[in-house]
């Protein structure tokens, strides 16, 4: 194995092949906050992509309502129980906190004759897609109803999360391939598994631990999420991104922290605001969807799945009202399906712009609020609102 | 030790692997080809019965990652038969269960025969040749049996519950065989889009291909290679026929190697059990 560098480790860590990044990286952030788990973009996906015989139970992407929702059934779970916990270490550096993870990835803990610590799901671990969907953890009894956690004595909470793949900067799955049929394009980082030379070993189903690719029994091979690379190379934003009616996600590039640009909105939310965090760092492969964490979750739970700067994302996320910078990207969240390279606030309006930098949308912070009068004296009619 | 004693321990060892075998049949150390006017097909053909056999032991494939770190299958049992320009191998072994639906984390029971590619004094390494040291390989599957025995391929077949909605490529709108609906269907299967053997409908159960080591393995030409697999309450009894080695001709010896895996124990690619080289003997008419 090589020695690779997890920035979001904060150190190195051993994989399959030497370190090789895109020239750019594919990256993606999702706010849990804003999701309603209406799964339009699992709609979005399911129609342009996987609608073909054998490809019935994939769900490339798949919304789950955690704590007990799962695609496949204990995908996380699982592989956590074998993973021995985690455990970070924390310290200052002018006045930033960096955090190394002192634990072993999945990489470092493979057994022998492996070349990642993994587990394959079968058939009937997909057949409940919309398992845990809406139970919240605790009970809600004795005339007590669902509550935010400033609630302290219920604590009831659930949140959804939407998973695509990862498009890692180490992936397990083409970590685990033998016979190199996964690729990560050098263009844009994309992760693919090459369908003219790949045998169906389902090696990387039970390597990938978010469990994203799957196998396809009618062609033999194993499919997974495209980051609709077709969209990409337009300039338009996944399916799952422009379906979006909760409008939580944002497409676009990421870069390592040492070269991170605050006018790029992924590098600001991740590296700069350090808001939105990796799902399962502590796994190594540098996963590069990030969330913004749930805020009423307890964050027993949400550090051990975004990692140690969960306190502080929820921290800077709850004062964006008083953040204009903050607030104005969040804005732009949705704002058009062209993909948003670059941004830039300026008032109270917040633009996205294309690579080679011409204005693709230009929206308000906030949005005008219009009251509507019960009578409406032009037709003469009396409307009522629906509370 | 003398010779006596050398004498009495050999021939205590050979009434211990007669009777350890199924029937009479003379055991060899090689595999040995022997030449008929007609290669049989079928793996219970009687022509079988007059021809040794040899039993090879398998061995772990724990060289290369993924390895096989349990053992499974101890042994393949291998006759051969050649007409001059084709070689047929009956591979058995034992296997309680029959594993040939596909589907997520089930895998298929198979067998490979592979030989060096080039007849000459430096063979290939056995674990899937090398660099320019290619080899061959003929595999058979028992999941692309059963489609050539019958079975649909059809996704009812390994969930009858099943129920579909529907598929683009049946809307009405879309004429039944017209090229517009397999453009639709093609669509959603890159892989049948792309020619990848995986995807039937298949005419044969065996597949031709060529490596040059670990991770190497492709598609070689089509070269015309038949299979037949037969399960018993046993196991598998599957004949594979192929042409003749490069520059082999009846009297020559060249290299042979055995995989068989066990869809039962998760065996697939790499995670397999084989032979090494094990030397094949090419009999020709006058040596019968």
């Amino acid at each position: 194995m090589a020695r690779v560098h997890n920035w979001q480790l904060g150190r190195e860590m051993s994989y399959w092949y030497p370190e090789s990044r895109p020239n750019k990286q594919f990256a993606a952030v999702f706010d849990t906050n804003k999701c309603i788990a209406c799964q339009t973009c699992t709609l979005a996906c399911k129609t342009t992509w996987t609608s073909g015989v054998g490809q019935e139970y994939m769900l490339w992407n798949n919304v789950e309502t955690k704590p007990y929702g799962f695609y496949p059934l204990a995908w996380d779970l699982k592989l956590l129980e074998m993973l021995d916990g985690q455990k970070w270490s924390e310290k200052e550096y002018e006045g930033q906190k960096l955090h190394t993870y002192e634990g072993q990835t999945i990489f470092e803990s493979a057994p022998a004759g492996e070349r990642v610590l993994g587990w394959r799901p079968e058939d009937i671990d997909y057949a409940y897609p919309n398992v845990g969907e809406d139970d919240c953890a605790g009970q809600v009894d004795g005339g007590a109803s669902f509550s935010l956690q400033h609630m302290a004595q219920h604590m009831a909470w659930f949140y959804y999360l939407a998973r695509i793949c990862n498009h890692c900067t180490y992936p397990a799955c083409l970590a685990a391939c033998p016979r190199g049929s996964i690729y990560k394009r050098p263009e844009d980082g994309i992760v693919l598994v090459d369908q003219g030379r790949c045998r169906g070993y389902q090696e990387c189903v039970k390597g990938c631990p978010y469990k994203k690719v799957f196998f396809n029994a009618m062609t033999g091979t194993s499919e997974k999420c495209i980051a609709c690379f077709p969209k990409i190379e337009q300039g338009i934003q996944p399916q799952c991104f422009e379906n979006c009616i909760g409008k939580i996600r944002l497409a676009g590039f990421i870069n390592t922290p040492d070269k991170a640009q605050a006018d790029n909105p992924i590098d600001y939310l991740v590296h700069i605001r350090k808001v939105a965090l990796p799902l399962f760092p502590q796994l190594g492969l540098e996963p590069n969807v990030y969330y913004i964490p749930p805020i009423h979750v307890p964050h027993s739970f949400t550090k051990q799945m975004f990692g140690p700067g969960v306190d502080d994302a929820v921290k800077t996320y709850r004062n964006a009202p008083n953040d204009p910078d903050l607030q104005g990207l969040l804005a732009l969240f949705g704002s058009s399906e062209q993909m948003m390279t670059r941004w830039r606030r300026q008032g109270d309006f917040v633009s996205g712009m294309r690579d080679d930098g011409s204005e693709a949308v230009r929206v308000p912070i906030k949005e005008p609020v219009h009251v509507r009068q019960p009578y409406d004296r032009l037709y003469q009619i009396t409307r009522t609102n629906c509370p | 030790m003398n010779n006596t004693i050398r004498l009495f321990i050999a021939l205590a060892l050979f009434s211990l692997t007669v009777s350890g075998c199924r029937s009479t049949v003379a055991t060899t150390t090689e595999v040995v080809a022997i030449q008929l006017n007609a290669v049989p097909t079928a793996p219970n053909d009687a022509a079988w019965d007059e021809v040794p056999e040899h039993p090879a032991k398998l061995l772990l494939q724990d060289l290369v990652e993924p390895r096989l770190m349990k053992a499974s299958t101890a042994e393949v049992r291998v006759r051969a038969i050649t007409n001059g320009n084709e070689v047929a191998f009956r591979l058995e072994w034992d296997d309680k269960s029959k594993d040939d639906l596909p589907g997520p984390a089930r895998f298929m029971d198979a067998c490979a025969v592979q030989v060096p590619a080039k007849l000459e004094a430096n063979v290939p390494d056995p674990q899937m040749g090398g660099q320019g040291k290619t080899v061959e390989i003929t595999y058979w599957r028992a999941d692309w049996q059963a489609a050539v025995d019958g079975r649909p391929d059809s996704l009812k077949e390994i969930y009858p519950n099943a129920s579909i909605d529907g598929y683009p490529f049946e809307a009405k709108s879309l004429e039944k065989g017209s090229a517009a609906q397999t453009e639709m269907a093609t669509r959603y299967a890159p892989a049948r889009a792309l020619g990848n053997r995986r995807v039937g409908p298949r005419e044969a159960p065996v597949e031709d291909l060529i490596a040059d080591g670990p991770g190497s393995l492709s598609p070689a030409p089509p070269a015309g290679s038949k299979a037949k697999g037969v399960k018993s309450d046993n196991g598998w009894s599957v004949v594979i026929t192929r042409k003749l080695p490069n520059g082999l001709a009846p009297g020559a010896r060249t290299q042979v190697a055995f995989a068989v895996w066990e869809g039962a124990q998760q065996e697939t690619g790499a995670r397999k059990m084989r032979t090494g080289w094990v030397p094949l003997l090419m009999k020709g008419a006058e040596t019968k």
